[in-house]
């Protein structure tokens, strides 16, 4: 008999539930807005959330509604700035709804990339029981080279190990070389460029004879899986259908690189954030992430959360003011 | 075209609220006092210490104000950015007026011996037992080259120690302001420091800051004694049972207090030149930042929101005087921002 091979459908399937059988009356119990973003599924969605108007409550309340519409939650992957915040999250969703909620996928970029390459490891060139460095010990593993390359030992002042490590961090985070960051945050130690950088990739070589990653190695490994092994990205493009990220506007450009690759099959995804708020630019955020959204995703649906629940409508005519000054 | 921010337009339905108020202090130390006097008052009507926020653009920025909480009994946690005391080059710049103060006080000396070049933990020791054993002062110390004789037949010590306790006895003449001694000790402690600190031009300020706050100070030791009683971490005010009255003034840098809100928020230091920083200016991108950082910080407020600033402020950087309030506020219409100035009694 002759075998027909019916192929995997690429996209999700429309989910089943109707609201009419939901637990839990969700135009009810959010403004519409809010309402709007929780019940917005498939394709990209840009949640603006506003200071103040229940961004938690309606990334809570939207785990709630995709479980119940019967997206398996494992299914489902929300990236936040802490573990905390994910964990909140999901005990709040598990609360709202029953214990399903708990088996989304939830965490940060690093620990959700730690959790990828322990399994896909030897495709980036690592083993998968690499240790991970945490800041401290990546500094003293730059102080070990320092001192083993004889660069202690200078008559002009080099460089201390925080500040090497710093200045290899800022580089990878914020998508420059050493050099640019040089001429930026340390213009004193510009002369010693060409030794900072062979530091730099000694200290390259160090990890991956030592089987080490950093956190900034955690996300350039994972982007480099994402990108250069199509078959892996196939796979976890199954695993996480529909994806949510939180405090978009602190992601830096691997991160939003990350996620591009992640939702690159099927595009459900949803980012909430509010570029009103974006302050951290010095660690590597770029506000451009969540400004370009729409454009880089075609079809993208924005939902603003503009109901505050927090100040007085004194204070935010005076915010809505100066934010109204800013740059258009 | 490039977009540069998705406009939005906050509302509540909630009615009422006091306006929002911009400040004018005549000097940083008046916009200290106007911030205890009113958190004092919010306190008499019922608001928690714990709900009420001061916010502010680094974290130096509040050393004044520190001062002015300790004084008047006020507990606080500062968030973001060390406490005044707790950043080493500031223990290192009074541990200097310490022993001038107190020649037998041997943490100070520990430390300032230690940032001796070529002193070690073992000749500091040493040197610490000639001091404390009184065989040699800070004011029989010899030239700048020489050490003193009597050490001289017992030990060798680095010749930089000389240097060390020339600075200390030009400091520590009677008569001197503390200002004046501080000026003196920075002349010394000036290589040190940049040698010390990779990044001594950021922490440069927190001098500066430290200065201007000493310049309000007749007495060395009441100078000391303030800073001194500033509850730090390893001070035996920790060990003590708080008990119940733990509620505590919440100071914190803007970007610690992202997410957060409390009752009463406080803007503190909202002069042009602190807050934007006068570096802001170099590109649109970072001014725009430090309007979100205003932003970020006035959305904090639920009930009331104070913004202030001082006036005649040196800025030793650019050399010129700040007086103007943020531009991110500055020319607001009255009907969305309410100006005092203060009066004193």
């Amino acid at each position: 008999m002759k075998k027909y091979l019916l192929k995997k459908t690429p996209f999700a399937e429309p989910p089943q539930e109707t609201e009419h059988h939901f637990q839990i009356d969700y135009r009810n119990q959010l403004n519409p807005a809010q309402f709007a973003a929780v019940s917005s599924v498939n394709g990209p969605h840009l949640i603006i959330a506003g200071a103040g108007t229940g961004k938690t409550r309606t990334i809570v309340y939207r785990v709630a509604y995709l479980v119940e519409l019967g997206v398996p939650p494992e299914s489902i992957l929300l990236l936040t700035f802490t573990r905390r915040a994910a964990q909140e999250m999901l005990r709040r969703a598990s609360m709202l709804l029953d214990a399903r909620c708990e088996k989304v996928s939830g965490g940060t970029f690093h620990s959700f990339a730690n959790l990828v390459l322990r399994q896909y490891a030897p495709l980036v060139g690592f083993d998968s029981s690499f240790t991970i460095l945490d800041q401290g010990d990546a500094e003293d593993v730059v102080n070990l080279l320092r001192t083993q390359m004889k660069f202690d030992t200078r008559e002009k002042r080099f460089p201390r190990k925080q500040t090497l490590y710093d200045i290899f961090s800022k580089a990878v985070n914020t998508v420059r070389s050493v050099k640019e960051v040089l001429g930026t945050e340390y213009p004193h130690y510009e002369d010693h460029c060409d030794d900072i950088l062979r530091l730099q990739q000694a200290f390259e070589v160090y990890k991956a004879h030592h089987n080490l990653m950093d956190y900034d190695d955690l996300l350039l490994h994972l982007r480099k899986l994402l990108r250069d092994a199509p078959k892996v990205r196939e796979t976890l493009c199954a695993r996480y259908r529909y994806i949510m990220v939180d405090e978009y506007q602190d992601t830096n450009l691997i991160q939003a690189e990350i996620i591009r690759l992640l939702a690159s099959s099927h595009g459900n995804v949803m980012v909430v954030g509010d570029d009103s708020q974006s302050i951290y630019s010095f660690r590597g955020a770029t506000i451009r992430n969540i400004l370009d959204f729409p454009d880089q995703y075609p079809g993208c649906n924005v939902i603003r959360l503009e109901e505050n629940y927090r100040s007085t409508q004194p204070i935010l005519d005076l915010t809505n003011e100066i934010i109204r000054r800013a740059r258009d | 075209m490039t977009r540069h921010k998705f406009s939005k337009e906050l509302f509540t339905r909630r009615p009422g609220g006091e306006m929002p108020v911009i400040v004018a202090a005549q000097n940083e130390n008046i916009q200290s006092r106007f911030v205890v006097q009113k958190v004092l008052e919010l306190r008499e009507q019922g608001v928690p210490l714990s709900d009420i926020a001061i916010l502010f653009r680094s974290g130096y920025l509040s050393f004044d104000l520190e001062l002015e909480l300790t004084r008047a009994n006020v507990p606080f946690a500062k968030y973001g950015g060390l406490k005044l005391m707790e950043t080493a080059h500031i223990k290192d710049l009074v541990s200097y007026l310490r022993v001038i103060a107190n020649p037998r006080d041997a943490v100070a000396w520990n430390r300032i011996l230690l940032l001796v070049d070529g002193v070690g933990p073992r000749t500091a020791e040493r040197v610490l037992e000639d001091i404390l054993a009184g065989r040699v002062k800070a004011e029989q110390a010899g030239s700048s080259t020489t050490l003193p004789a009597f050490w001289s037949n017992f030990h060798t010590f680095p010749d930089r120690l000389g240097t060390l306790f020339q600075a200390l006895k030009d400091a520590a003449h009677e008569h001197l302001m503390p200002a004046d001694r501080v000026q003196r000790l920075l002349e010394y402690y000036e290589p040190v420091f940049t040698t010390r600190y990779d990044d001594y031009h950021k922490r440069r300020k927190d001098l500066e800051m430290f200065q201007q706050v000493t310049e309000r100070y007749r007495s060395l030791s009441t100078l000391l004694t303030d800073l001194a009683l500033e509850p730090t971490t390893d001070s035996v005010t920790d060990i003590v049972d708080p008990g119940a009255d733990d509620e505590k003034l919440v100071l914190s840098t803007i970007h610690s207090a992202k997410g957060l809100e409390w009752h009463s928020v406080f803007v503190l230091y909202a002069l042009d030149g602190r807050f934007p920083v006068t570096r802001a200016a170099a590109s649109d991108d970072t001014m725009e930042e430090e309007r979100r950082l205003m932003y970020v910080a006035c959305t904090r407020a639920k009930e009331n929101l104070f913004i202030t600033y001082p006036i005649n402020v040196y800025d030793r950087e650019t050399g010129m005087i700040l007086s103007k309030p943020s531009r991110f506020v500055d020319g607001m219409p009255e009907k969305l921002l309410d100006q005092w100035v203060i009066d004193e009694e």
